[in-house]
């Protein structure tokens, strides 16, 4: 003989909220750090023969004292 | 020649762009290329690892986490993957490795869902109202949801030793 039916709680809904979490990691510092390493490189080398457009300048502002 | 950081910089903007794409496969590769060039890059590891975990090979991602010697930067990644492979006593290990006095909101999260599994569900209300209490977001509703399938298990103990006395 069968034994009598009996009501089960059914399984409750339970959420993966963890999974919202994983996520790639920001790389701006990694891209970003290399341009301003190459932009400084830039300055230093545009700087370096006669001071750059400043340096031009005074140069004629010099040139011009001279005349 | 470029120099190395030079081609380093170089792969974190392809990198960063295959992401944009959500195209896994080539964030595997190109992090790869990363990793093969400087082991120690520990956001290369971390892109390889998520991007596994999105293309659901939860077993190649701990192994990602294994090999890449980051395990504590890693923790909560490496976490997830065992929870997700139902290997749960290892996730409670591991998620416990983080020893932050105050944890972030993933471990906290991550933490409750282990201990859901583990049917430590007073452990489990504890985390769940200590997250409601102090986090607001788009995702309240559902972490109510998972405090009332919490309650439920929690009644259900109570019914059972009410049974058994």
């Amino acid at each position: 003989v069968p034994t009598p039916m009996k009501s089960v709680h059914c399984k409750p809904l339970f959420f993966d909220l963890a999974l919202n979490h994983i996520s790639f990691p920001s790389l701006e510092h990694k891209v970003e750090t290399s341009k301003k390493k190459q932009q400084q490189q830039q300055h230093q080398q545009e700087a370096a023969p006669g001071g750059g457009l400043t340096g031009l300048v005074s140069r004629w502002w010099g040139m011009g004292g001279n005349n | 020649m470029a120099t190395r950081e030079a081609r380093l910089n170089g792969y974190y903007s392809e990198l960063r762009k295959l992401i944009e794409a959500s195209n896994y496969q080539k964030v595997i590769k190109a992090a790869n290329k990363i990793i093969g060039e400087e082991p120690k890059e520990v956001e290369a590891w971390r892109c390889k690892v998520v991007a596994q975990i999105n293309l659901d090979s939860f077993h190649d991602a701990l192994v990602t986490t294994i090999k890449s010697k980051h395990t504590i930067e890693l923790a909560f990644e490496k976490s997830y993957c065992e929870y997700r492979l139902n290997k749960v006593k290892e996730a409670y290990d591991t998620v416990c490795t983080v020893t932050d006095p105050k944890p972030d909101l993933r471990i906290l999260e991550l933490k409750a869902q282990i201990l859901y599994r583990l049917e430590r569900y007073d452990d489990c209300h504890g985390v769940y109202r200590d997250i409601i209490r102090t986090t607001s977001d788009d995702y309240d509703l559902e972490r109510l949801t998972n405090l009332s399938a919490v309650t439920v298990h929690r009644d259900e103990g109570d019914e059972s030793e009410e049974e058994e006395s």
